[in-house]
């Protein structure tokens, strides 16, 4: 019975693996292998995408479109930090005390509560309080002092600035002052921003017969913040002068991990200011996050321009010099080769090597996080039966915006590790969009490890055919050579799909309901 | 009707007039009764009456519009879900709630409210249920229905819950389960106060103190089982049959 069940998805893998290696006959070892490596490549950065995406359906059933745009702001927020670590300086205290002014939501749950207004009053107020905390926002943001550059001005574009430290040069960091208005006013303007605004949201959602607890566990989280930023506001040109004269590669690490923070922080903010009230509307859910996509790249494109542009290696990838290409493991340390010569193929060690390797280090990461830790077992029992868990004394609300933020960290990560090969352009998120729609599709849409192979798969397929397209594919029992063209890339994925829904509705690992 | 009870009385939860939805559909429209600490209320009334509603208004699983439920004394409507059990209810639901993708020890583990709960009850969760111990790697699908119920009163039990709410344990067991069951529940309302929905009256009345009756979302008749037990004719008007 369990391996009949197994057998179908079975032989549908062995199937499309026969297919590959039937067409792969012609090729020298070299292109199989580097094919294969691209495929592995790009079939991990799709995965963290996917990832995501199916950890969010999975337990919350949102289908989070957004997910891609959430992957390009990574690329994106990643680039600001290691290009431009003064402009990611100025702007953290401005992030740090709007968040603070939203940490104090408790406080205005708990206020909203105790006021005895009429329904109405209550609606009409809160969005009042939308409305000036918007126009607050309006007058202080723009007058807050931000280095960054004119999109108008090719000198100061990012395309310039990503030049620049390709080549190992850098403009002197930019240190500008509070002038348009003095510090103090700026930083109580920020914090009243963001808690006219969580008060005026806490009145528009208030609902009859609601309490609060007020719990003084809940003030460190805006005591830390406030620390924060102020520390980043009274330590600013040191902070600056210490990033601009780190190594590439610890720049690169703290622009990673900022990546991935800004993603579960904008993850976290979506689902609980938008995707919580619609819990009970899946569709609206659904258009609110296509919605949320394309104003994300809009946004994109008004900070940082339309042209693409480029993140540069980290030094460890960067080596050219020396034994370059590296033939042993002993030169491809010291020297730091951008490329090593495997099988008489040039292999380039950060997308073929080392991209495929953080996506197993995350497949595994999440995997043991599902099975072995506690949150993970609250996320499996979830998935099935999310209002039992919570009436077992369990805050779910809190694991569905852990799990939001998770996801769209992943993405984000996902962002920030393939810039450095693909560069970046306001549509890099809707290419891997619909790779990773692809890959869940096909591996099952909860299926966590279905979504791992699904983006193998993928990547696979896609490399697989871009070669063909080079250098052709034998056509089984003939002698003639078939050359896909570049337009067929992107279909062969689809008509991976199609054949694999055909067989298993549910994709290859997911389970029929 | 009179349903306000002994003031002597030792009281652990008190709906009053509590009106409350599901989705748009008011379900319970003025419930009203006490439960006093120590012992076994049983909701009796016909199928679809809203006695499993009135058990989820209590754990704010159904919308409380109108009205009060105190715990304690402590008002709790409008509260969280998780807030309300973390006070101390524990919920049995109908038809168990078992994770699937859950073993049965990660079923009895997710219910714990701080850590080391599992590991303080196992000896006696164990030594109600025997049969938990062999399966405890077994994912929570392969069990019997029995088996599945008594894991959903175990994970009831691991943390230290004052009230336990039990909805329809006996629904479609066997006989012989049925007979350990009511062991089971007897021996836990030693510890925690018990409410129990049961359409089984031979089950209710042998378990239960107290009864609430509660027909069309109202709560109608309320007392001593001992009494009810003897009204065949209250019996048949509320409940259809003996």
């Amino acid at each position: 019975m369990k391996l009949k069940r197994n057998l179908t998805p079975l032989a549908v893998l062995a199937g499309i693996f026969l297919f590959v290696f039937m067409a792969a006959r012609g090729m020298e070892p070299k292109d199989l292998l580097i094919t294969t490596l691209r495929g592995f490549s790009v079939g991990s950065v799709t995965f963290l995408v996917a990832a995501g995406f199916s950890l969010i359906f999975g337990l919350l059933d949102v289908l989070n479109l957004a997910q891609g745009t959430l992957y390009m702001i990574g690329a994106y927020v990643g680039w600001t930090v290691y290009v431009r670590p003064d402009t990611f300086v100025d702007i953290m205290p401005m992030i740090l005390f709007l968040m603070a002014g939203f940490a104090l939501r408790f406080l205005w749950d708990a206020l909203s509560d105790r006021l005895n207004w009429s329904p109405k009053t209550t609606k009409i107020v809160g969005w009042l309080l939308v409305i000036v905390a918007i126009a607050l926002g309006l007058f202080i943001v723009p007058r807050y002092p931000i280095a960054g550059w004119e999109l108008d001005n090719y000198a100061q574009s990012p395309i310039s600035y990503s030049f620049m430290v390709e080549q190992g040069t850098r403009l002197p960091a930019i240190h500008l002052g509070f002038e348009e208005i003095p510090a103090p006013v700026a930083v109580i303007g920020l914090l009243l921003i963001s808690s006219l605004l969580s008060f005026g949201l806490a009145l528009i959602r208030k609902k009859a017969n609601q309490q609060h607890e007020l719990s003084l566990k809940k003030w460190w989280t805006f005591i830390v913040l406030m620390v924060l930023g102020l520390f980043f506001l009274l330590f600013n040109t040191i902070l600056t002068n210490i990033l601009f004269s780190m190594s590439s590669n610890w720049l690169f690490l703290i622009a990673v991990i900022m990546a991935v923070l800004s993603g579960l922080g904008l993850g976290a903010l979506m689902e609980t200011t938008l995707i919580q009230p619609l819990y009970s509307r899946p569709i609206y859910q659904l258009m609110l996050t296509l919605g949320m996509s394309t104003i994300g790249v809009q946004l994109v494109r008004a900070i940082w321009g339309m042209p693409e542009f480029v993140l540069s290696k980290p030094a460890l990838f960067r080596g050219t010099g020396g034994a370059c290409p590296a033939t042993n493991l002993a030169d491809l340390i010291e020297y730091n080769c951008t490329t090593v010569m495997v099988l008489g193929g040039r292999v380039r060690v950060y997308d073929e090597i080392f991209l495929p390797i953080v996506g197993i280090i995350v497949l595994v990461v999440v995997w043991v996080l599902l099975k072995k830790s506690r949150i993970g077992m609250i996320i499996r029992a979830g998935v099935q039966d999310s209002s039992m868990v919570e009436m077992l004394g369990i805050n779910v609300r809190r694991v569905f915006t852990l799990v939001f933020a998770l996801g769209a960290g992943l993405a984000a990560l996902g962002g920030v590790l393939a810039a450095p090969s693909n560069g970046l352009s306001t549509g890099m998120g809707e290419k891997l969009l619909l790779n990773a729609l692809i890959a869940l599709a096909v591996g099952g849409l909860t299926s966590y490890p279905g979504a791992a192979l699904g983006s193998l798969l993928v990547g696979l397929i896609q490399q697989f055919m871009i070669k063909y397209g080079q250098i052709g594919i034998p056509i089984p029992f003939t002698d003639t050579l078939f050359k896909p063209s570049p337009a067929i890339v992107p279909a062969s994925t689809m008509l991976l799909m199609v054949i694999v829904l055909l067989i298993l509705p549910h994709g290859l690992l997911g389970k029929q309901e | 009707m009179n349903l306000t009870s002994d003031p002597g009385l030792d009281t652990i939860l008190e709906l009053k007039k509590v009106h409350s939805y599901i989705g748009q559909y008011h379900i319970l429209q003025d419930v009203d009764f006490v439960v006093p600490r120590g012992s076994i209320t049983t909701l009796l009334g016909r199928n679809g009456a809203g006695k499993t509603t009135t058990l989820k208004s209590i754990l704010n699983n159904a919308t409380v519009r109108e009205g009060k439920i105190l715990f304690n004394g402590k008002e709790i409507q409008g509260l969280p879900p998780y807030e309300i059990a973390q006070m101390g209810i524990g919920f049995v639901p109908e038809h168990r709630a078992i994770f699937r993708a859950l073993t049965v020890e990660e079923n009895l583990r997710i219910a714990e409210r701080k850590k080391g709960d599992l590991e303080k009850k196992r000896d006696l969760i164990f030594e109600l249920f025997p049969d938990l111990k062999r399966f405890l790697h077994l994912r929570g699908t392969e069990l019997s229905g029995g088996q599945q119920q008594m894991l959903a009163i175990a994970r009831a039990m691991v943390p230290d819950n004052e009230l336990m709410l039990i909805d329809e344990p006996s629904e479609g067991l066997a006989p012989v389960v049925i007979e350990q069951l009511i062991e089971v529940i007897a021996e836990l309302s030693k510890t925690s106060t018990v409410i129990l929905v049961e359409q089984n009256f031979l089950v209710a009345s042998k378990l239960a103190r107290y009864f609430v009756i509660i027909e069309e979302g109202k709560s109608v008749d309320y007392g001593m089982m001992a009494d009810l037990e003897q009204d065949k004719e209250k019996i048949h008007r509320y409940l259809g049959a003996a």
